[in-house]
């Protein structure tokens, strides 16, 4: 850990500047020097290259505790969190680029949050009921095991490390990604949703959802919140192939609502 | 929006992405394809690794010597299993090449993509305190770099297979016709010993690495085993690659004549 270090470090970093609002101007790397402090985070090293070095180094923070899910950046060439990272852990030099398949703010700092608007968009990423919400009306139980599922499911920050590291994200803009099938398997877990197997299957199966992907893994490895993403993934597929064979009327849900 | 793009001369790609419709109209007829799609790459690939570890063994019976060999190759010939097994090996070869090929980018451009990226996440790790101390966060992601060779080797086993294929089935084929037998000690031996020995040894190494590397995946996509974790699937892997692959060098010394039969003595006497 930090206090092994017996003389701090001069870490190098090795940041990649670029700014679309002056595209005369070439993406470049540029380089810092920065003295090693114990517990030293990505975030630290990047707030005080700012305001001792550049103040116009772009890069985005806002918790500074792995929840907000704003500073995801590839830390020499793997997605990380800035604020998860610790520079004792890294090496010497250490390469700072913006995530791939979002679109750049400037430097490190990218547009997350559009993409995940779209993908939520398009997988419908909310309960749907065919009944009227009854605001008035007891909330039906439900079983500890699914709760505890659903709310694995949905401790993902957004973040966008998974569709970074992801091969297939990186040359197909429109792929869900790792996020979007695990947002999908959320609303497949949860007994409120009455979507039929049917309607899920338009939206999952095409190849730009969960047969798009070809099981390299890297989401698994990179997700900074260690969410199940494998076994979302093998979920997805097998629910995908069940929906092949089903007339689509056997939702749980459903099966409630018409008998009611 | 287009302003906002990264310039692609620098290693961060950032594919723009423009504001999309909010909701995506996808064709069922298209979707429910895939799905065939799907099960049709990962069935052929099931069945065409299962019958290359028999395959692996009904050649391994060289080791017994020519005896061994010409028992197990005219069996399979006069009872007619041999010949509807390399029609149907063929269809599988065709198949599964359509199917598996059609999730590798068409072009070169996107391929490159994915391979720096696979060779930055598979770098990821060495050499840093992090990795030194064992943590698991450090650990370098080597799939996505086994599923570029995955392509690479499918590319060079689509290639040296079909001559193997043809050959085969051509020599099976025309025999049959004139009721002879076409698989026979003498014949192999002299084949691989007049130089093929070098096709099937490019061959052995890239259907050994094929066949386990895939399997792994078939058992990650379909959710088989996931109790034991990838960690320890990619172990299995590793032991019946190794195993195989050893298996295999041995088998194919023997054919080349480098090696004497080692269980020769089995059928003495």
């Amino acid at each position: 850990m930090a206090e092994n270090i017996k003389t701090a470090r001069i870490l190098k970093f090795d940041i990649f500047r670029y700014n679309p609002a002056e595209p005369d101007k070439p993406p470049y790397m540029q380089r810092f020097e920065v003295e090693e402090a114990p517990y030293m985070s990505l975030f630290l090293a990047l707030n005080q290259i700012r305001e001792e070095q550049d103040s116009s180094l772009q890069f985005d923070f806002v918790c500074r505790s792995a929840v907000c899910g704003s500073c995801g950046m590839m830390v020499n060439g793997r997605p990380a969190l800035g604020c998860q990272t610790l520079t004792a852990d890294l090496p010497e030099v250490i390469a700072l680029h913006p995530l791939p398949t979002f679109a750049l703010i400037g430097d490190l700092s990218v547009d997350t949050g559009r993409w995940f608007r779209s993908m939520v968009d398009r997988v419908n990423g909310w309960i749907e009921r065919e009944t009227e919400f009854d605001r008035a009306s007891i909330e039906a139980p439900m079983d500890n095991a699914t709760a505890d599922k659903i709310y694995e499911a949905d401790r993902c920050i957004e973040c966008g490390c998974c569709v970074a590291g992801c091969a297939v994200a990186n040359v197909r803009p429109d792929f869900l990604g790792a996020t979007g099938l695990n947002r999908i398997a959320r609303f497949m877990m949860d007994p409120r949703d009455q979507r039929s197997e049917q309607s899920w299957f338009e939206v999952v199966s095409d190849s730009e959802g969960v047969f798009g992907c070809i099981g390299m893994m890297a989401c698994d490895d990179v997700c900074p919140k260690d969410l199940p993403l494998l076994e979302v993934y093998s979920y997805v597929r097998r629910k995908a192939v069940a929906s092949l064979f089903s007339s689509g009327e056997d939702h749980p849900a459903r099966r409630e609502a018409e008998k009611a | 929006m287009n302003t906002n793009t990264t310039p692609t001369s620098l290693r961060a790609k950032s594919v723009p992405r423009g504001d999309r419709p909010a909701s995506f109209v996808v064709d069922p007829a298209a979707a429910r394809r895939q799905v065939w799609y799907e099960l049709a790459s990962g069935a052929t690939g099931l069945a065409l690794a299962l019958f290359m570890w028999g395959h692996m063994f009904l050649v391994g019976s060289i080791l017994t010597g020519e005896k061994g060999f010409n028992w197990v190759a005219h069996m399979l010939e006069e009872y007619f299993i041999a010949q509807p097994t390399v029609a149907a090996v063929l269809v599988l070869f065709i198949v599964h090449a359509v199917m598996a090929a059609r999730k590798v980018p068409g072009q070169l451009k996107e391929r490159k993509v994915m391979r720096d990226l696979g060779r930055d996440l598979n770098a990821y790790g060495k050499g840093f305190p992090g990795m030194a101390r064992g943590d698991e966060r450090f650990q370098p992601h080597v799939e996505s770099m086994l599923w570029i060779w995955q392509v690479r080797t499918g590319m060079i086993i689509l290639v040296l297979a079909s001559f193997h294929l043809i050959l085969l089935a051509s020599n099976v084929f025309e025999a049959t016709m004139q009721g002879g037998l076409a698989i026979d000690a003498t014949r192999t031996l002299a084949r691989v010993q007049g130089g093929l020995w070098m096709l099937y040894a490019v061959l052995l190494v890239c259907v050994e690495f094929h066949a386990s590397v895939g399997l792994y995946r078939l058992a990650i996509k379909w959710g088989f085993g996931a109790r034991l974790g990838r960690h320890t699937l990619h172990r299995i892997e590793q032991v019946l690659l190794w195993l195989f692959l050893g298996l295999g060098v041995v088998v194919l010394a023997v054919l080349a004549g480098w090696l004497p039969a080692p269980l020769e003595f089995l059928l003495k006497g």
